[in-house]
């Protein structure tokens, strides 16, 4: 029996379209990701608040802290002491809005807005213990966080 | 002068390999789908939070006693204090506007309401006075008919203080 096995056959698969659809996938995946929501607890389990409406923040300097039920204060997941955070911040918001306004006082009220994640099960005192720092450090913008709806 | 003629041996298949560039782009892929993680949608309610001041003083900062012929009264700083007591559970217990009782939330939006219409009403800001024990949640249904009510000028109330109550 003689056969010439000189050409092997290669079957070799159109990798274009495949390389189509990842890629259209990759763009679907890079414009959905935040990696914003880093910054939040997702364990905190916010109030439910009918009239809080998700608002329009872009552009503004925010500062997120997230208050647990005990009143610890975590950020991108460490727990941090209240006092001595605070003020770092309060020491980089005042330096920003130097840099950005020059007639800028030191005992001016902070442009930069603080960000209350609080569990909804937080005793008061512990979290007057942290709004109470922030004003005393300066800040006076506050916004609450809370769902609008309870959770499915 | 001689004149060399090209062969033309057919147009020369260029093949760029994609494997490599499918391999990256997985590789992307794989990181985007591991990372992505959808936020909750959360809403929020802005407030300007100025510490709290008191409630009445002299005027110009007269003292007390000072001054026997003086008959100026006490003025009042516009401001509406709000006290809300919680129960050992951290609930609301009771709750009053200045010293009148309030029986609840719903009650409470009312009377605000019914306050903060008039138009002589001379109060630009609200104090909540808050039991220790309070939880957040409780706080937060006050906070939120609070800041749905609007001033005479037709601003948004949006300027509260917290003062904590001492514990019962």
């Amino acid at each position: 029996m003689s056969g010439s096995m000189n050409s092997e056959a290669s079957a070799e698969p159109n990798l274009t379209p495949m390389l189509d659809l990842v890629f259209q996938l990759i763009t679907f995946f890079m414009l959905v990701t935040n990696f914003k929501a880093a910054s939040l607890d997702l364990n905190l389990k916010l109030p439910v608040v009918g009239s809080a409406r998700p608002l329009e923040t872009e552009g503004e300097d925010l500062l997120i802290l997230n208050i647990d039920s005990v009143g610890k204060l975590n950020v991108y997941g460490v727990t941090q002491n209240v006092e001595r955070y605070i003020k770092a911040e309060a020491k980089v918001s005042r330096s920003a809005a130097k840099r950005l306004n020059p007639n800028f006082k030191a005992d001016d009220d902070l442009p930069t807005t603080i960000v209350v994640r609080a569990d909804k099960q937080t005793p008061f005192n512990l979290l007057n213990v942290v709004i109470k720092t922030c004003q005393d450090n300066g800040f006076r913008k506050f916004a609450l966080k809370a769902m609008n709806k309870e959770d499915g | 002068m001689s004149h060399k003629r090209k062969k033309r041996k057919g147009s020369e298949n260029v093949e760029l390999n994609l494997a490599a560039m499918l391999d990256m782009a997985f590789q992307l892929l794989a990181f985007f789908i591991l990372t992505f993680k959808p936020s909750p949608i959360e809403g929020q309610i802005n407030l300007k939070l100025p510490p709290p001041l008191p409630v009445a003083g002299a005027p110009g900062g007269q003292k007390a006693g000072n001054n026997d012929q003086n008959k100026n009264a006490v003025q009042s700083f516009e401001s509406l204090v709000i006290s809300v007591f919680s129960k050992p559970n951290g609930g609301i217990s009771t709750m009053a506007i200045g010293e009148a009782n309030v029986a609840g939330v719903s009650a409470l939006e009312g009377r605000l309401k019914a306050v903060l219409s008039d138009a002589n009403s001379p109060f630009k800001q609200v104090i909540i006075q808050v039991a220790s024990r309070l939880k957040y949640a409780e706080l937060m249904r006050v906070v939120d008919v609070c800041t749905r009510q609007t001033l005479p000028t037709g601003e948004k109330l949006t300027k509260l203080s917290f003062v904590e109550l001492p514990t019962e």
